[in-house]
């Protein structure tokens, strides 16, 4: 079996997926049963009664946060195709325009909601905005590699009848990116209902957040259980639903990796530098405008040269620095372990998939559904299985980093080219050499695309869990500072978390382009 | 079909050459003069610079050095107003696009209006009746190249560039666009540059044949190719034919002779 016929699996893998699911329900239902005494999970079948019993209620608190997770969808992809199309147009834009992105998808959002939710009091507005926050950048990036994956010659043919760049960008750029636009928002779908989700924990009146909360405080376990299915049911619903409306348009499935363009690349150091300075400074100025042209209130709405005060300047300067960084440390411990745990996890069940190919076909359709789980939203149940401590957070964690890697992973050893992989057989290469030859250096772009995404969602996934649940961390700082109105110490650690997490995603990128550089040229080019 | 009411222009070249960014000359300095509503040939070892001539030629690429002149102005103005077509070695067609909406596309491109009767006519003429609803990805690498020459042909270009436009194309078809094509080209009176690796296709196709050598390239030959017109395959069979073809073959093998050192020596 070649490796590209392990990734073409899914297409033919109801009737596998059919059997992994029936084998996963029966688990679930012999573990719960086994641990019935313990409180912390509920069989499928309780699951199914709650659900029965309540309909009236999860339907309503359903249809509100999708309503609001809807509009979140359209507002942030609108957004994705705006910036996008000022990115093609105009090229030299494109550093600053994906470095702003960034900088706006890696602020954390246990923080931003909060805040979020003291400009706009108890309305619909921050579900919506964190449900746009969410998808944006999911959207934007697949969408720019796709406006870009066009090969040369089909613009030397627009040009060679006279016409420029507009054209390029309307007959073939905009169509060559459909399939990559469609990739984008079958992630961004099960995103904005998790958007909508956290911004609903923030204290919204209605919603599948509000119950998640409610359910989670009175240890309500088979109703925590059951918002936990059902939230993750609806994302695979609308994975699934845009995956179906892309095979109508596209006549084709949509292309599975979400390979991010690295940030600094191939491209003059000194060019990078200056990009993120010019990015910094039109964030911040972004910042300060937006809040003075709103003439939001400095106390709630800091500004920029407030945080700086905060940090610096203030007389208790150094005891909040102190705060933030211990908390910053408490995070780390469990972030660090949990994201590389992910990564490794995710890369090496890829790799074993591509020796035993058997399994391929089992487990490939259930991790590309699985992927689509807004990971987020089954916190409580991690909590409930693992306890309060760092186990559940790690583990957590991991999830969050493992589906995004394990897919990319598989797409990208799917993309060994065929002929290399006939001509080391040709050699009587056995399939190890064959996958430390061509599989892995395949797979490489790949996975340092995931693992560069995933700096912010592995973020994500801790500041929750620790925000919800384990009461430690910059997260439990975050949400603490948030209810006792300590708006300096929520804006410092907006800023500390949102610059840390670019950071940590430069890091990633460049190791990635030391490693592209040996294994994978055209991938800079 | 659509026309290019003007006179087929004439293209001067005068020391052209080409030196990419990364430091490869891909031409070197070099002067050629192509006549107006001739067909001109060029022929030459692989990775000698016919692409990127034509490249310069049709303005999609700018010289590093020297200047190319279409009908006395710079290619620029031709390419503004849409009055060459260019048949790219690989076909370059939009895979979601069907043969016919190749078509259109450039029709749409160059601004002429879009006559059903004159793209059926031309996807008839390339051999492709049957296929004008089929996507590229359907086709073989051959159907492929034709539909490229029918898209190329649609706009009525003054000034036509060819790039190896029968590279996949089987025999008997090619000699049957060999008869077709020119008769087209004459009866607008194009200006026509084709690369070609087949000598016979060019003795068969043009009025002029360049030979030109391994890079960097120097024009080895220029023969001219005083044949009739209209040119049946039975030419192929000639005395004069093969005097051609043998004159050609015998300035290749001259010019294969790289002039570069030898990698040994490097
Ligand atoms: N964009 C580019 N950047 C750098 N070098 C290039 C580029 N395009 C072409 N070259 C180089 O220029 C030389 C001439 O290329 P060109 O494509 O013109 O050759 P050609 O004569 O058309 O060859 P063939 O018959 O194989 O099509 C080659 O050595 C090629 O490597
Ligand atoms: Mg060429």
């Amino acid at each position: 079996m070649t490796m590209a016929a392990v990734v073409a699996a899914p297409a033919r893998g109801g009737f596998a997926t059919a059997l992994a699911l029936i084998g996963f329900l029966a688990l679930w239902e012999t573990a719960a049963r086994g641990l019935s005494g313990a409180y912390v999970l509920a069989a499928p079948s309780e699951v199914v009664v709650y659900i029965a019993n309540n309909a009236g209620l999860l339907g309503r608190a359903l249809a509100v946060t999708l309503g609001h997770a809807a509009v979140g969808f359209l507002l942030g992809n609108l957004a994705a195709l705006g910036l996008a199309a000022v990115a093609v147009v105009w090229p030299r834009s494109q550093g600053v325009v994906t470095g702003l992105a960034l900088l706006v998808f890696c602020l954390p959002l246990v923080a931003t909601g909060p805040i979020l939710r003291v400009f706009f009091g108890p309305g619909p507005w921050p579900q919506i905005l964190l449900a746009a926050l969410a998808v944006y950048y999911t959207t934007l990036i697949p969408l720019l590699v796709g406006l870009r994956a066009v090969p040369a010659s089909w613009f030397d043919l627009v040009r060679s009848y006279g016409r420029g760049r507009w054209s390029a960008l309307v007959h073939v750029r905009a169509v060559a990116a459909l399939p990559y636009l469609f990739a984008g928002l079958q992630i961004a779908a099960p995103a904005a209902f998790l958007g909508a989700m956290v911004g609903e924990f923030t204290g919204a009146e209605r919603g599948m957040g509000v119950l998640t909360i409610r359910a989670m405080r009175a240890l309500d376990v088979p109703m925590t259980w059951a918002l936990a299915s059902v939230a993750t049911a609806v994302a695979i619903a609308a994975y699934l639903a845009l995956g179906w409306v892309a095979r109508r348009v596209l006549r084709d499935d949509p292309p599975v990796i979400l390979a991010a363009p690295p940030l600094a690349g191939a491209r003059r150091p000194f060019a990078a530098v200056g990009d993120i300075a010019i990015v910094t400074g039109i964030a911040l100025v972004l910042w300060w405008g937006a809040l003075e042209w709103a003439g939001l209130s400095r106390f709630f709405a800091k500004r920029p040269a407030d945080v700086f005060e905060a940090l610096v300047l203030a007389p208790d300067a150094a005891a909040t620095r102190a705060t933030l960084f211990a908390a910053l440390a408490e995070t780390a411990v469990f972030l660090v372990p949990g994201y590389l745990a992910g990564l490794v996890a995710g890369a090496g069940l890829a790799i074993l998939l591509v020796l035993v190919p058997g399994l391929a076909g089992l487990v490939m359709p259930l991790a590309i559904a699985l992927r689509s789980v807004p990971i987020v939203t089954t916190a409580p149940l991690v909590v409930l299985l693992l306890g309060r401590g760092a186990v559940g957070t790690v583990v957590l964690v991991a999830v969050m980093v493992f589906f995004p890697t394990f897919v990319a992973c598989l797409h990208g050893l799917g993309r060994a080219p065929g002929q290399v992989m006939d001509v080391m057989r040709s050699y009587a290469a056995g399939p190890v050499a064959r996958l430390v030859r061509v599989g892995i250096p395949a797979m490489a772009p790949a996975f340092f695309a995931a693992a560069r995404m995933n700096v912010p969602a592995a973020i994500l996934a801790v500041t929750v869990v620790e925000w919800l649940a384990t009461g430690k961390g910059i997260g439990s700082l975050m949400a603490l500072s948030a209810s006792l109105s300590d708006y300096n110490m929520l804006w410092s650690a907006v800023v500390i978390v949102s610059a840390l997490s670019a950071l940590g995603y430069g890091a990633v990128g460049l190791v990635e382009a030391r490693v592209l550089r040996t294994y994978a040229p055209e991938q800079l080019a | 079909m659509a026309r290019d009411d003007r006179p087929p222009p004439g293209i001067v070249c005068t020391g052209l050459g080409k030196t990419f960014p990364d430091g490869t000359a891909a031409l070197c300095p070099i002067d050629l003069t192509f006549q107006a509503g001739h067909t001109t040939a060029l022929v030459g070892p692989s990775g000698c610079g016919k692409s990127t001539l034509l490249r310069l030629i049709s303005g999609l690429e700018t010289p590093s050095i020297g200047r190319v002149e279409i009908g006395g102005a710079p290619p620029a103005d031709t390419l503004a107003r849409a009055g060459l077509a260019v048949a790219f070695q690989d076909p370059s067609l939009l895979p979601w696009r069907t043969v016919r909406g190749n078509i259109e596309l450039a029709l749409g491109l160059a601004r002429h209006p879009v006559v059903d009767r004159d793209v059926d006519q031309l996807i008839r003429l390339v051999g492709l009746d049957g296929f004008a609803d089929v996507r590229p990805a359907a086709l073989s690498g051959g159907m492929r190249q034709r539909a490229a020459i029918a898209r190329a042909l649609a706009t009525g270009p003054g000034l036509l560039l060819l790039d190896e436009p029968f590279g996949a194309v089987d025999e008997l078809t090619r000699q049957q666009l060999a008869q077709d094509l020119p008769r087209i080209w004459e009866a607008r009176g194009t200006t026509t540059v084709l690369v070609t690796h087949s000598v016979s296709e060019a003795v068969m196709l043009s009025d002029r044949i360049i030979v030109l050598s391994a890079r960097p390239a120097e024009v080895i030959e220029d023969i001219a190719v005083d044949l009739p017109r209209p040119r049946d395959p039975d030419l192929g069979r000639s005395a004069e034919f093969d005097a051609l073809t043998d004159r050609v073959f015998a300035a290749l093998s001259r010019g294969m002779v790289t002039r570069e050192p030898p990698l040994a020596a490097q």
